[in-house]
């Protein structure tokens, strides 16, 4: 195996392979260097100031510096290696005329001296090109010399020792047991540690107990929840579709596959498959279609009138950009419209990507069709996946059936001679090299009804008629698809031709003599609808929906032969009754009929194999609808026959296409050994291969962000030429090829590493001169000290009151949350806050509508989840005060706090220090506990004076908010008892002693004690402590 | 005195002087051209902002004619053939067969095959001092175009309302872009610290279609979304006390919580604990200051007469003089959504309605900003996601029983007043029947390059680096600055 491209073995390209091997000795490297390194140098130089003109998008005079050929010899003339004074790029930087100067004076100002120094030099040193450092695979390092090697305990501290003492800076001392397991427990599980395990873990003394506690958090079921919600946020998880009316949509289940899949530790390589490709694997259990939702959380746009394809391309280049930004960490969006600004990737290859996904059955339709039935209850999973699979297999089984008997029949074109449609469709009959056709003209009606009479041979018996629907365009509707159609019903009858001798009258009064269909086979069951319901009036009919891109046929099977007579026609009923409420008709716009006389299609409806297979797939369809349960968006695959071509969008507008192209991966990817994947699954595969350079890189990157603040390259979706390099590279190839090599994969393993090593062990102490040095703590000089995320917040107040649920999995849920948020547009959804248990479960089960995201979360900087967000932008506001001081949420949490620790009678000084210690982990000093007394005693007094507060107050109350909800449902089961009774003309007496039924409204005064304590308690949830980890 | 040095003294001295009111009178030019010197040097394509303070004023590329915006985004498109672009032509031949010559490649959201030509529904009128045309439905607008530049040229290339609301106001299709108001706070930040830069007003009881990617941040750090201002409820979300806690308990809870925190700050050091002290003590204040800009109660009754307001619902004329008293305040952004002007049908009831619920308020707000100096220096839009077409619709291919107008992207008007834009003017033109653009043709992405250009703000070079590119509000490629309307 080789790390290097297969590009790089190019004759040219030869020099570069012996300078890549260390291609992280900038690690470390000082002012001055001995000897020029590319990428740590000269690219940097580069991109600041060269490419905007001479780089992927624009390449002034032929010239581009993001590919060496372009800029060394033998193609490039710009520069001579070992020549600095006869190379034409010294010159040009060196040039005093403003003429001649590069860059132009207008474009920019001109290279540093120090910066003509360095270019002189690489050239000098005989101009050794290197490929950007994200590009080459990472390799395990050799540890670094240190001074204090005593302070590691594993690898990765050597590595962030080595820098600290390179910038004579020590690491801190080691956090307490308390602040360590705080921290670790919100970075584990997203939640503080349980009082038990605190009690335990702080009063112990022998040090595998750190391993012992992180062990028990990577068990506990919080661990899954809390590293779901990181993947909402990549997944851009919602639960709406997103535009205008944003209605609801079931995506749960994923959100619910999320949290299972880590707390099993499935590998990040399963994963990858899953997610990406989970309808590909064959025998697979139900989950890995259920993972596949990942790429169906894109929005859909049902607004009336909007083209489907336009949505479903919004959707496809979402799925190809969010693919990379969450496995590569690469910002491939740029491509789209133009070969990348600073990476060697060209335009093309965005859509040989994009071909990887082009191919999937969903189209922007309203119901968010492809879906999966999923069951309510996950016993029934492996019933519903043999059923799923039994019915596809099945069904596969008729399609293959009804080609091969259409292949061996021969099909005679029949001629139409009338038809005619209702409404303003115009119908046309036209005449080709092969056969005589229907075209639609103008506009075109939604629900024509077609009547169609064609000549068809007489004096034979038929067996089967053949309707087939083509796009105007076949070549281009390969790409760029037309209208769909929906034969809603198909009827055939035959007609007498009126004879010349015979008066028209009499003609017009012979019936047509309706000739009964007892078979319709399709030639595919996508993108919906049973072929079968064409002769059902009451079903949904069969189609191509939303476009038409192929050929299609429908067989329509007599029960038994027809025989026309001389004067006979066939005439044809077609009915398109579906609605899309979008931009075009699902009416067929282009139809040729023909039929055959090939005795086996009577054969085939009455043979016992194919009588029993539709009875087998019925049973397998009974036994999917047997099942309770949701169905869920997922990604399945078009049939060969039906996969859509992809071509090149011009300059990124998908009206413009250019050649069509093949799924495939980049070139600067294509290492020795890698084989151009042709699927999603093949793609999915080389992600988590040893030939990927990126995807193990990217995945320590994000966990290491989650964990320490930032991530050891900081720009966490741009490991790019343009994002900014690694703080430690050593380390984060170290890292990443053990996570890969070493560790299988094995996510917990690596988050086990990361928090027990010494430096995650730190205190998150900060001195005035690391301040100095290392103002953002990139370098690790102290523990990581961050605001908890939108989700922690809320969970950690619910937790630390006691009122946190412990509930998994399941619908969406609907916290107190203020009146009014749910306003959008066309819809009529109403927010119902729930009370018990669903109003205290964790932030990840609130319901995520995209037009109104929960306005708290909001404010904490989640985001509103339309795209992928792979780093959320800590800030620091006004508005999040707000909340935490004010929302009812907190103020419930700051009342069970009050609530939670004592009898009324007890000494309120103790009662307030063990809600700190609640809150905080630990008991408060003398000085806060002062302060927080203060508060205590300067709310009684306010509230002792005022009855009219105290009873405002009560709806913080637990209890009243659920006698409230209680008495709310007396309250309307009460009114229509009163209705009733009135209907039934009752006695006003009769009707005044149901309503005294109604118990009065429950009322609560709370005591001045307890309104002073949730006070107190507000105070402390508010803490800069609590809302930091 | 080094460069560096020099464009900081610079920097400083500008940023002293953008937030002095008057300063406009004098130096600009020579202030400005120092500034476009010092300006050169600088090549940084993202704005550097400090994420202590994120919404702190920083200088602008020059020196802006708008200090403040007001921009009324009417939610659904109004028909701009009814209100502002009077088209003889389609007087004479409503009724007929719209010609083919305009139909040829043309999609629709609901009309197919060929549509008939609809007149307005109301006469125009011709305003005496400026020679403007506008509808009998808007009497008292008619008596501000003096301050009113229309601009007739308009147009879109997206025809549904969400997207297209997407592209005007975010300058992408896709949701997850940053909002006009959004970029305005990024790159000129706010002056008034107790308040947020950017709020947004709703009325006609629905949000847009767009929601709230409307105001959104997209990628630019949150704090730079648009803030809803409410007229029902708390003004701002979670902005008051607790049922039962008094504003002297918040008071004592505020000043515990931040010396708790300054104990805590001593031991671990970390500057993000004093800025939360800090934030804890704005939102304390913003409890009163946004009460207060809210409180409509506090407005003279000629003021109310003025607007024709009703305090304590949700209205447009409400917001109009919410949106006056938060600019007066120094809000850098409001932006005002008013649903109801989608008329497929009925448009002969259902404008004049609309008609009557903004002509007052708008011209109140004109009218109010220029007794009291603001207008100059505040630019309000007047704008729809697209226009409405000339032809009657025919959903399905059948004409519609009462008078309605179709989506319509090739043409539409939008006005805009004070802010350094000149009055009583109209710029571009459409077609005899009103169809297309036909001189001067003016895209959504130029006219918020014109937007931000009358803020002080290059837009070519307001950008925020996200996915490897330095993202724009006018997108990729170039915009034009429409400088013809510019006084």
């Amino acid at each position: 195996m080789s790390r290097f491209p297969r590009f790089l073995k190019q004759p040219f390209y030869w020099v570069i392979v012996s300078l890549l091997a260390p291609c992280s000795v900038f690690a470390e490297q000082p002012a001055a260097p001995q000897a020029i390194d590319f990428n740590t140098h000269i690219r940097p130089i580069f991109t600041a100031h060269c490419t905007a003109c001479h780089g992927g998008v624009k390449q002034a005079g032929d010239i581009s510096f993001v590919r060496g050929n372009s800029v060394l010899p033998p193609e490039g003339w710009i520069v001579e290696p070992g020549e600095a004074l006869n190379s034409i790029l010294v010159e040009r930087i060196t040039e005093t005329d403003p003429d001649l100067v590069m860059p132009p004076p207008e474009h920019g100002p001109p290279l540093s001296p120090k910066e003509i120094a360095l270019l002189k030099q690489w050239i000098n040193e005989g101009a050794e090109w290197g490929n950007h450092w994200a590009f080459s695979l990472p390799q395990k390092a050799d540890l670094p010399k240190l001074k204090q090697e005593q302070w590691c305990r594993s690898r990765i501290d050597h590595f962030i020792l080595s820098r600290l003492e390179k910038q004579n800076l020590s690491p801190a001392t080691q956090a307490s047991r308390l602040e360590w397991l705080r921290r670790a427990s919100f970075d584990l599980t997203g939640l503080p540690p349980d009082p038990e395990m605190k009690q335990w873990f702080v009063s112990g003394t022998r040090p595998e107990d750190y391993e012992k506690a992180v062990d028990q958090l990577l068990a506990s079921p919080a661990y899954g929840e809390r590293w779901a919600a990181m993947w909402l946020d990549l997944a851009r998880y919602a639960d709406s579709q997103g535009y205008e009316k944003d209605s609801l949509r079931t995506m749960w289940p994923y959100r619910d596959w999320l949290i299972r899949a880590h707390n099993e530790n499935m590998g990040y390589d399963q994963f990858t498959r899953y997610q990406l490709a989970g309808d590909f694997i064959e025998n697979a259990p139900l989950d890995a279609l259920i993972a596949t939702g990942f790429h169906r959380n894109t929005p859909t746009n049902s607004e009336g009138g909007t083209d489907d394809e336009e949505f479903r391309i919004s959707s496809l280049i979402d799925r190809v950009n969010t693919t990379w930004e969450v496995w590569q960490g690469l910002t491939f969006k740029c491509i789209q419209c133009h070969s990348h600004p600073y990476e060697p990737i060209e335009h093309d290859e965005y859509y040989q990507f994009m071909a990887f996904f082009n191919t999937s059955q969903d189209w922007d339709l309203r119901d968010d069709a492809p879906k999966l039935k999923v069951p309510n209850s996950a016993e029934k999973y492996s019933q519903m996946k043999q059923l799923i699979d039994e019915f596809a297999r099945l069904d596969q089984q008729r399609v293959q059936l009804t080609a091969q008997t259409s292949q061996a029949s021969t099909w005679v074109p029949s001629t139409p001679v009338k038809a005619e449609s209702t409404g303003l469709t115009e119908l046309v009959i036209l005449q080709t090299d092969t056969s005589t056709e229907v075209q639609t003209r103008g506009t075109v009606s939604h629900n024509s009804q077609f009547t169609i009479e064609s000549t068809v041979p007489t004096g034979k018996e038929i067996t089967a008629l053949q309707l087939a629907v083509l796009p105007l365009d076949l070549e281009k509707a390969l790409h760029t698809p037309e209208a769909g159609f929906v034969f809603s019903e198909v009827k055939a009858s035959l007609v007498t031709i009126p004879s010349e001798d015979q008066a028209d009258e009499k003609a017009a009064d012979q019936k047509p003599i309706p000739v009964a269909l007892k078979w319709a086979l399709g030639d595919e069951s996508q993108p919906f609808g049973k072929a079968q319901h064409t002769l059902d009036p009451n079903s949904a009919g069969w189609g191509a929906k939303p476009k038409i891109s192929h050929r299609r046929e429908l067989v329509l099977i007599p029960e038994s032969p027809v025989t026309l007579a001389e004067n006979q026609r066939l005439q044809l009923i077609i009915k398109h009754k579906d609605a899309p409420g979008d931009l075009e008709q699902l009416v067929a716009n282009r139809l040729q009929i023909a039929t055959s006389i090939d005795p086996h299609w009577t054969e085939l409806i009455s043979s016992v194999d194919f009588l029993q297979r539709e009875k087998a797939l019925e049973k397998a369809e009974a036994g999917i609808r047997s099942i309770p349960g949701n169905t869920v968006p997922i990604m399945r695959q078009q049939t060969k026959a039906l996969e859509r071509q992809t071509a090149v969008f011009q300059r990124g507008n998908w009206l413009n296409k250019e050649q069509a192209v093949s799924p495939g991966i980049p070139a600067v990817m294509q290492f020795e050994g890698v084989e151009n994947p042709h699927n999603r699954l093949e793609l999915a595969d080389w992600l988590v291969s040893e030939q990927n350079p990126l995807t193990a890189r990217v995945a320590v990157n994000r966990y290491w962000e989650q964990l320490f603040g930032q991530g050891l390259v900081s720009t966490i979706t741009d490991l790019g030429s343009s994002g900014v390099a690694p703080s430690h590279p050593l380390l984060l190839d170290d890292l990443a090829w053990r996570f890969q090599h070493e560790m299988q994969w094995d996510i917990k393993a690596l988050l086990k590493e990361m928090v027990l090593c010494s430096t995650y062990r730190q205190a998150a102490v900060t001195t005035p001169e690391k301040q100095n040095q290392d103002a953002t703590n990139q370098l690790l000089s102290r523990g990581p000290r961050t605001r908890l995320s939108a989700e922690m917040v809320r969970d950690n107040a619910l937790m630390v009151s006691g009122l946190l649920s412990r509930d998994m999995y399941g619908p969406p849920v609907m916290p107190p949350q203020p009146d009014g948020i749910w306003r959008a547009a066309r819809s009529r959804l109403r927010w119902n806050t729930d009370v018990g248990s669903k109003r205290y479960r964790r932030g990840l089960y609130t319901i995520w509508r995209r037009s109104s995201p929960y306005p708290s979360f909001m404010a904490f900087d989640a985001p509103q989840r339309v795209i992928c967000s792979g780093q959320r932008v800590a800030t620091n506001t006004p508005l999040q005060a707000l909340v935490t001081l004010n929302d009812p949420v907190y103020m419930e949490c700051a009342m069970a706090l009050a609530q939670l620790n004592s009898p009324q009678e007890a000494d309120a000084t103790l009662q307030i220090a063990q809600m700190y210690e609640a809150a905080v982990g630990h008991g408060p000093t003398e000085e806060k506990l002062e302060l927080l007394k203060q508060v205590y005693e300067q709310s009684l007094e306010r509230l002792s004076e005022s009855s009219e507060a105290r009873k405002a107050m009560q709806i913080y109350h637990r209890d009243f908010i659920e006698q409230t909800a209680e008495w709310e449902k007396q309250k309307q089961a009460n009114e229509k008892k009163v209705k009733n009774a009135e209907k039934e003309k009752a006695t006003q007496e009769q009707i005044a002693a149901l309503k005294a039924e109604l118990p009065s409204r429950p009322e609560l005064e709370i005591s001045p004690e307890l309104g002073a304590m949730t006070l107190t308690a507000n105070v402390i949830l508010n803490l800069d402590t609590v809302l930091t980890k | 005195m080094s460069m560096e040095l020099t464009h900081n003294l610079l920097q400083q001295e500008l940023l002293k002087h953008q937030t002095r009111r008057h300063f406009l009178k004098q130096g600009t030019v020579a202030l400005g051209a120092m500034w476009m010197g010092a300006q050169a040097q600088a090549s940084k394509p993202s704005l550097e902002r400090d994420p202590q303070k994120p919404q702190a004023p920083v200088p602008t590329h020059h020196m802006p004619r708008a200090k403040r915006v007001i921009y009324l985004q009417m939610t659904g498109a109004p028909s701009q053939l009814d209100l502002f672009d009077y088209k003889p032509e389609l007087v004479k031949h409503s009724g007929k067969d719209c010609p083919a010559e305009f139909l040829n490649g043309k999609r629709f959201a609901f009309i197919t095959g060929t549509p008939q030509l609809l007149g307005p529904a109301f006469p125009f009128h011709q305003e005496k001092q400026t020679g403007q045309w506008i509808s009998n439905q808007l009497p008292l607008l008619e008596q501000m175009l003096p301050e009113i530049c229309f601009v007739k040229s308009m147009h879109s290339d997206q025809f549904n309302h969400a997207p297209a609301q997407l592209l005007a106001l975010t300058g992408n299709v896709n949701l997850g872009y940053a909002s006009l108001g959004a970029w305005s706070v990024y790159g000129m930040g706010s002056e008034n610290q107790n308040l947020p830069g950017f709020v947004v007003l709703l009325s006609g009881g629905q949000s847009p279609d767009a929601g709230k990617g409307a105001w959104g941040n997209g990628f630019l750090p949150s704090v730079y979304q648009g803030v809803q201002c409410r007229s029902e409820g708390d003004p701002v979300l979670y902005l008051s006390n607790p049922k039962g806690v008094s504003r002297e308990l918040r008071g004592l809870t505020v000043d515990a919580i931040s010396k708790i925190n300054r104990l805590d700050h001593q031991l671990t050091g970390d500057p993000e604990t004093t800025t939360r002290i800090s934030q804890y003590e704005m939102a304390f204040r913003m409890q009163m200051s946004a009460t207060e800009a809210m409180d409509l109660s506090q407005e003279p009754k000629h003021i109310h007469e003025l607007y024709g307001t009703n305090p304590g619902r949700e209205s447009f004329s409400n917001n109009c003089l919410l949106a006056r008293r938060l600019i007066e305040r120094d809000v850098r952004f409001v932006q005002l959504f008013d649903w109801g002007w989608d008329h497929h049908s009925s448009l002969d009831k259902n404008l004049p309605n609309k008609c009557k619920q903004i002509d007052r308020p708008i011209a109140a707000l004109l009218t109010d900003l220029k007794q009291r100096g603001l207008l100059e220096e505040t630019l309000v839009v007047f704008a729809g996601e697209f226009g409405r077409t000339p032809m009657q619709e025919n959903r399905g291919g059948v004409a519609a029983k009462s008078p309605g107008r179709d989506h319509h992207v090739d043409a539409f008007t939008i006005w805009m007043a004070g802010g350094g834009v000149k009055g009583g003017m109209s710029y571009g033109e459409t077609d005899e029947i009103g169809f297309g653009a036909a001189v001067n043709p003016v895209t959504t992405q130029d006219l918020n390059a014109t937007i931000l250009h009358l803020m002080g703000m290059d837009p070519h070079k307001l950008s925020y680096a996200f996915q490897g590119l330095n993202q724009r509000l006018i997108g990729v490629q170039p915009a034009n600055i429409v400088h013809d309307l510019i006084a």
